[in-house]
């Protein structure tokens, strides 16, 4: 379970603080896969950043006991000065790993991006952005119990959707997801649950296609 | 599969993985700044050696210049450096923030490790080539010498930890800086000691805590040299308040580093 406890969030704006959550009191559960609903700007991004660590509430406690992957997300994560390589070795050795070679080659193996592997990371495409940093979870056996992914399969080509969605299945056995994504039908595919952010706050429901249609007549008028 | 580590594993392996990284941005991927370290303050002793000399002046109290000089500059160099360093360690390492294992605390020590290391590498090289140069280089009272050097950089830590925290309220605190620290060079006794100022200006200088560690330095490096201001009990005190003041505002912050 990850529990939020009396969490709110907030950005501060020229006209004043702008709250994103407020006060949200909920538990989800890590048995399944939940897809994060809700329209530009309504706060996905924010929440799975939280929920990673790389983002804090202004007030209130995220919690689990569960491992949780770090926010996977176009922004953030790959620090732009340094390459692919370096980046990889990072999180290898931040980890505890002493021996990053091996997955420096599984990485490299998985994004396909050739020599621009030893080309800093601000230099890349989007596209190639979110190969490494899909490969980079993928590389590792970290078994996270819950992985987030913030869209970062929709820049990708069709090829390499196919192949990270193949790989993501491969690992639901153990591994869970919390994932934005603005196709409906990789929702329905992946996810059991879904998670409506609305009025600033989460609304969960069992089914996906609750969810999906809460969400739509909610939004789409 | 990985053991459980606890929380000081995590800092440790941590901060191993920056300094990895940060090793190659400080000296530069080609190692051409190894050579700078100990260029850029022999460069300027050479300048302002010949300066020296040009005017006549060979030695100082019947110190050679060049020695009267390097322990002036060298823990500038220190100052400023890590000054530098310390002011932008969140702000370079900002993507890597992302991950949970590292928090704001971590880039910061890693390059106080990095710049300590550095200074002490070229200050035994330094001397110890002036040494074979035929140079008296050793120093009378070598612990009163690395008092001074660590008093200093405890000061400058607090500094530097002040400005991180300053950074995540006003971004332009950087370019203040430049203003704040160039006549620095100038007042902390680089190229000039007390005696040589009629004590009746002391007071332009002596509120620097820098000045004072110039001072000290030459103080515990020379037998000749006595130093008529520097003071051990103003030095340690700018340090420690310096030091409290930049921690508590750090930890006060910690969030908002991560918050962006």
């Amino acid at each position: 379970m990850i529990h939020f406890n009396a969490v709110s969030k907030y950005y501060p704006t020229k006209q004043g603080r702008y709250y994103v959550f407020k006060d949200i009191n909920i538990s989800l559960p890590t048995d399944r896969n939940i897809a994060v609903l809700g329209p530009n700007g309504a706060g996905k991004s924010t929440l799975i950043r939280m929920m990673g660590g790389a983002d804090m509430p202004n007030a209130g406690r995220i919690s689990s006991a569960k491992n949780i992957s770090w926010p996977l997300g176009l922004q953030g994560g790959l620090q732009g000065s340094m390459t692919a390589r370096e980046n990889v070795r990072f999180v290898a050795r931040i980890h505890g790993y002493k021996n990053t070679k091996p997955i420096e080659n599984k990485v490299a193996e998985f994004a396909e991006i050739g020599r621009f592997f030893d080309e800093p990371v601000k230099t890349y495409s989007s596209g190639m952005r979110s190969r490494i940093t899909f490969g980079l979870t993928m590389a590792f056996d970290f078994d996270f119990d819950v992985l987030l992914i913030d869209e970062i399969g929709a820049v990708g080509d069709a090829n390499f959707r196919k192949k990270s969605e193949a790989l993501l299945k491969s690992k639901f056995e153990r591994t869970k997801l919390v994932m934005v994504n603005h196709s409906v039908s990789a929702l329905k595919r992946l996810c059991q649950s879904g998670l409506l952010i609305k009025d600033k706050t989460l609304i969960f429901y069992d089914d996906i296609d609750d969810a999906i249609s809460q969400y739509q007549q909610e939004y789409s008028k | 599969m990985l053991n459980k580590r606890t929380s000081l594993q995590i800092m440790r392996d941590t901060i191993h993985a920056l300094m990895m990284r940060e090793i190659k941005t400080r000296f530069g991927s080609n190692r051409l700044g190894y050579f700078w370290a100990v260029a850029e303050p022999a460069i300027g002793v050479a300048i302002m050696g010949i300066m020296f000399t040009l005017i006549g002046r060979t030695a100082v109290y019947n110190i050679p210049i060049t020695l009267f000089l390097f322990t002036g500059i060298l823990p500038f160099t220190l100052y400023k450096n890590l000054f530098n360093q310390l002011a932008a360690a969140i702000d370079s390492n900002k993507g890597l923030l992302s991950y949970r294992q590292v928090t704001a605390i971590d880039p910061v020590m890693t390059r106080i490790i990095i710049e300590v290391a550095t200074y002490f590498v070229v200050y035994i090289l330094i001397f110890s080539v002036m040494a074979w140069l035929g140079f008296n280089a050793l120093p009378v009272n070598p612990l009163g010498l690395l008092a001074a050097s660590l008093l200093l950089t405890v000061f400058t830590i607090g500094i530097g930890l002040i400005l991180c925290s300053a950074m995540t309220y006003w971004k332009d605190t950087k370019k203040l800086l430049g203003f704040v620290n160039r006549p620095m060079f100038f007042i902390s006794g680089i190229f000039f000691c007390a005696p040589m100022i009629p004590p009746q200006y002391w007071y332009l200088f002596d509120w620097n805590p820098v000045f004072h560690v110039t001072e000290l330095s030459r103080d515990s490096f020379f037998k000749v040299y006595v130093t008529p201001v520097g003071s051990w009990g103003y030095l340690s005190a700018c340090a420690l308040v310096s030091f409290s003041i930049g921690l508590s505002t750090f930890y006060l912050c910690r969030f908002r580093f991560i918050r962006s």
